[in-house]
């Protein structure tokens, strides 16, 4: 074995050509299987970093009626899960929250939730320092401890050893420091197509017991919460579904006022494990085939490779034979070296994966769920060796079969052209081209389609200007902002001054941004329209906004005014609805001057007259038609949260430099959070879109380069064998043209036939695209053209090659050789 | 109809250095003539033969072919001539293998300007002048040597050439089928056809009028 491996060293290094070109052929098919295993293992199979943690689950909401899935949930309604439920071991509600944190130099804001105490035990991770809240610290006025994460204490507090009971100052209210949390722990995960990314969102870094108040605790509408436990020993998450049906039964009976009592509301239990990543399990798996297909591309391109090489070596096999080497024996030489092969790429495959997947998470780390915790474990390498040592000895076969029939042989010794044999591998050969482009194609038009997609996306109207807008957060503390009043002067002087800042044609602030992955909604009434308790009254969304908001956004105004500095407090209560909402609710008629009231009708409605009406903008994604929604002055609907949009043509660092020095003015405790361009806030927002267009894409260019390898050295090796017949039929008088033709209709032949089996797979297999797919059809016959034009055109430069080589053969050669 | 004068070949042996394989040819071949070349293993025979057939490009000196100054000629204008005008026949037939004998014999008609037609027209001519139209769908492996070189000869002169050029056309086959080659350049020299062969045998020179032998690359004598 040891003296087989030292031979195939030395045929390798003999032939370094040979040898570069198969070892970045099987890196380039390796490193791509790598990557999306990786992907695979790290999103969809490897266990959330929590101990036993399938019999992790949230608990979701839903309202049938009114178009509502995997909502939050209520205080009341926790508690009536928690306590009614026996299907779990422990439940937790927790929220997402951030924290301004007091410091000398520049305030600063960090993500963080808010937890009751079973969360952290729950999901079994413990602190390395400290303890977990204790219960009796959920509740209001003990609520002042904190667990930190150690990526906090680490660059906040220098690993400070005292950090336990030490106090930070957070919002402006001094809290303790009871427990640290280890490094890798990641809680609560970003979920996809969840609304639960929070206004900020970061990695949680702090968490603070969740206290109820009495007021929350009676208002069974305000969802805001998110319910996550563990399931009893031996309770699935079937069996617990079915008790949470009984226990919405019994909480639509006792609360007639809230819910509808057809089966519009109800609970869900999912496994956090399958939430985690939902969303990328179809790219995934459309990877994974990906990469199965390149993997074969390589393997097809090797077999040809070390065909053509044992068709050199036919001499040393023959000698081999003669000296009395065995069949085994000489397969077991083929095989050796092939897999050897196949480990040498292989390593270097992992090499690139592993610059592969960095890259990859530059790309999507904020938005693809568990992507950060992706990486290249012991399973993937596993899988990859397996793959390698597989892949090794499929392409091995041929050959090996080829050079241990010792019959071939014989014939091949002979040197008999045009031998049976030799017709039989040409036929495989040239199958394996065939395939090659096929497999090609298949992978080209699925990129092609992607990439149409994502071209269609970016040049989609969002409803709003994206360009030379800047967004950022401001979160203002209750203690220092305790009322209203206080929080809208806060922000009305922070718009005033920045508006004012050279270089800044409009700044406005909302609560909610477009594309940013926050949402929120409200039911309304409208003025004249009976409603009745049994059907379900409107719920459309809701923004509040500044005066400018929309002049900063880019948005049209279509009818009737924007918000201006009058529309305060205590002025008459006003909205502005989009094109949608007006057309949705006033089919027929003028919006303007309408009048709705939010929530429920009730006797003595406060009534809100629509003053404008303004374009409609895409809030869900990209790809998602624009919505009906509401806006109310931020005046007359204050939170402590704005998060502010500046419109300028100022160098974006110099204009944060004056903004943060304007913020600081007004108050230094409060910090910029999240500063993003609105470009790169939409670049975030089709970041899972991206990374599999990326993905797919490099797949494909890897494909086709093999391919065009592939076919170069099919190629090449045909002229080689046709040495005789290219220089007999110059000596007959073939002329260069003749020659060149001669070849290249060769391999137009072998390209036609493998771009006609390429599209007709293509079209049978494009469709399991379509989810992926956005303003494109599955069969854009156009994408189809360009791939086929394309690939064909690599195809046959790829084969121009050898075919200008053949011309230059001296037929003299041929000739006079004896 | 051939004129040589003071045509050399050489290879190089490096710097400056040089192994010359033709020297000084000076030879004039008259149309109808059927000339053969003699001469010891590695005299130059077929460099020559392959010079004269356009094969062979590096040479210094002075070649007409029919008035035509060959040494003036550029590759391509070369390669119309040779179209035109030469038939070639190898020691090792080289027909190829995958094609069948009709297929061999259209080869050198589909790189000159004949019509389907004419190609057919021809090729049907051929077998039947060869006698061979009973072996057109053969291949090459399944023919004795005899037969192929029969098809060779068929070969080299489809397309109707003026001079034919044989490089020990026999020197791989028995006697008696060597004969029969012979033979068969006897007639068409008689119908015409100038004819340079390269032999070992003074049986086969016998067929031609006039013998040139050359040793170490100098013409020797006549
Ligand atoms: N490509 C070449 N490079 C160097 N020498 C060559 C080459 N081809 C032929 N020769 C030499 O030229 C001489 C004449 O060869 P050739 O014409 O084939 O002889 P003949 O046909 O008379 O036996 C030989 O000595 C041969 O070695
Ligand atoms: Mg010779």
């Amino acid at each position: 074995m040891l003296k087989d491996i030292r031979f195939s060293l030395r045929q390798l290094i003999k032939q370094p050509a040979f040898t570069i070109i198969a070892v970045l052929t099987v890196a380039l098919a390796i490193g791509a299987t790598t990557a999306v295993l990786s992907l695979v293992n790290g999103l969809l199979v490897r266990p959330l970093p929590y101990p036993d943690s399938q019999r992790l689950v949230l608990l979701l909401q839903h309202f049938k009626s009114q178009n509502l899935e995997r909502i939050p949930v209520s205080p009341p309604e926790f508690k009536d899960y928690e306590t009614r439920s026996h299907s779990f071991e422990k439940l937790g509600a927790f929220g997402y929250t951030s924290f301004n944190l007091a410091a000398e130099d520049r305030p600063e804001r960090i993500a963080g939730a808010t937890v009751t105490s079973g969360v952290l035990p729950l999901l079994g991770v413990s602190p390395i320092k400290g303890r977990f809240f204790a219960p009796e610290e959920c509740m209001l006025g003990r609520d002042d401890v904190v667990i930190i994460s150690a990526r906090l204490w680490q660059h906040r507090f220098d690993s400070d050893p005292q950090i336990i009971g030490r106090k930070l100052l957070l919002n402006g209210k001094s809290f303790t420091v009871v427990g640290v949390m280890p490094a890798n722990f990641d809680f609560p995960l970003q979920l996809f197509n969840l609304g639960s990314g929070g206004q900020f969102g970061g990695r949680a870094e702090i968490w603070k017991p969740l206290a109820f108040t009495d007021d929350q605790m009676k208002a069974r509408y305000n969802r805001s919460f998110w319910i996550v436990g563990r399931l009893a020993p031996g309770i699935s998450a079937a069996q617990a579904q079915a008790e949470i049906e009984t226990i919405n039964a019994q909480m639509r009976r006792e609360h007639t006022d809230n819910y509808s009592q057809d089966n519009s509301f109800g609970g869900d239990v999912f496994l956090l494990q399958n939430l985690a990543a939902a969303g990328m399990r179809p790219a995934l798996l459309i990877l994974l085939g990906a990469v199965f297909l390149v993997v074969l591309i390589a393997c097809a391109n090797l077999t040809t490779m070390l065909l053509a090489r044992a068709a050199a070596r036919e001499r040393e096999i023959a000698i081999r034979v003669a000296l009395g080497a065995g069949r085994l024996r000489l397969l077991k030489q083929v095989f050796t070296e092939s897999v050897l092969l196949s480990l040498i790429g292989g390593a270097a495959g992992v090499l690139l994966a592993l610059w592969g997947v960095e890259l990859l998470k530059t790309i999507g780390a904020q938005t693809v769920p568990r992507l950060r915790e992706v990486n290249l474990d012991l399973v993937v390498l596993g899988v990859t060796l397996a793959i390698c040592v597989g892949t090794g000895i499929i392409f091995g076969l041929a050959p090996g079969l080829a050079s241990s029939r010792p019959e071939l042989t014989e014939a091949l010794k002979e040197g008999s052209r045009g031998s049976t044999v030799g017709k039989r591998r040409n036929r495989l050969r040239n199958g394996l081209v065939i395939a090659e482009v096929a497999l090609a194609l298949v992978l080209l038009s699925g990129a092609g389609l992607l990439i149409k997609s994502f071209a269609r996306l970016q040049n989609v109207n969002p409803g709003f200007n994206p360009r030379n807008a800047l967004t950022f957060e401001i979160s203002l503390p209750k203690m220092q902002y305790p009322d209203d009043s206080s929080i809208v002067r806060f922000n009305d002087e922070a718009r005033r001054r920045i508006a004012a800042l050279p270089g800044v044609q409009a700044a406005g602030f909302s609560t909610i941004l477009p594309l940013a992955g926050t949402n929120s909604d409200s039911s309304f009434a409208i003025e004249g329209r009976a409603s009745d308790k049994n059907t379900p009254s409107p719920d459309e969304e809701l923004r509040e906004v500044s005066p400018d908001y929309f002049r900063a956004l880019g948005t049209p105004l279509i009818k009737g005014r924007f918000f201006t500095a009058g529309d305060k407090a205590d002025a008459p209560p006003v909205i502005i609805i989009n094109q949608a909402f007006a057309k949705k609710f006033w089919p027929n008629e003028d919006a303007l001057g309408k009048r709705i009231v939010m929530g429920g009708m009730s006797d003595n409605p406060k009534w809100i007259t629509i003053v404008g009406i303004v374009g409609d903008m895409r809030h869900f994604g990209l790809d998602i038609d624009p919505k009906p929604e509401m806006y109310v002055p931020f005046a007359q609907s204050a939170y402590s949260t704005a998060i502010y949009v500046v419109r300028s043509n100022q160098d974006a660092q110099v204009l944060l430099a004056a903004i943060r020095r304007e913020i600081q003015a007004i108050d230094p405790a409060v910090p910029l959070a999240n500063v993003r361009s609105f470009e790169n806030l939409i670049a975030d927002s089709v970041a899972p879109r991206r990374l599999s267009v990326v993905l797919l894409g490099v797949f494909a260019g890897v494909a086709v380069l093999l391919a065009g390898v592939g076919i170069y050295g099919v190629m090449s090796f045909l002229v080689v064998q046709r040495t005789h017949e290219l220089g007999v039929r110059m000596a007959l008088g073939a002329q260069r043209g003749d020659v060149l033709k001669l070849v290249l209709i060769r391999s137009l032949k072998l390209i036609s036939a493998g771009t006609i089996i390429g599209l007709i797979i293509a079209v049978m297999s494009t469709h399991t695209l379509r989810a992926m797919l956005y303003s494109v059809s599955a069969f854009d016959v156009v994408t189809f053209v360009l791939v086929t034009v394309l690939l064909g055109g690599i195809a046959l430069a790829a084969s121009f090659l050898p075919a200008m080589r053949a011309t230059r053969a001296d037929p003299m050669v041929v000739l006079t050789a004896e | 109809m051939i004129k040589l004068r003071r045509l050399e070949r050489r290879y190089s042996l490096g710097k400056e250095k040089f192994f010359y394989v033709l020297r000084d040819i000076n030879l004039d071949i008259a149309e109808g003539e059927f000339v053969s070349v003699m001469g010891p293993s590695g005299a130059g025979k077929s460099t020559l033969l392959h010079i004269l057939g356009m094969h062979d490009h590096g040479w210094q000196g002075e070649y007409s072919l029919n008035d035509t100054a060959i040494h003036h000629l550029k590759p391509k204008e070369r390669a119309t001539l040779r179209n035109e005008q030469i038939g070639f026949v190898f020691q090792q037939y080289h027909l190829l293998d995958d094609l069948t004998v009709y297929e061999n014999l259209e080869i050198p008609l589909s790189y000159r300007h004949y019509s389907k037609s004419e190609r057919a027209a021809l090729v049907a001519d051929t077998l039947d002048r060869f006698q061979i139209v009973g072996k057109k769908d053969l291949y090459p492996r399944q023919l004795s040597g005899g037969q192929q070189q029969l098809v060779g000869v068929a070969r080299a002169i489809i397309a109707e050439p003026k001079l034919l050029l044989a490089d020990e056309p026999t020197g791989n086959l028995h006697s008696s089928q060597g004969e029969e080659i012979m033979e068969l350049f006897r007639k068409l020299n008689d119908e015409g056809m100038t004819i340079v062969q390269v032999t070992h045998s003074d049986k086969s020179a016998s067929y031609g009028k006039r013998v040139i032998q050359l040793r170490d690359g100098w013409i020797v004598n006549e």
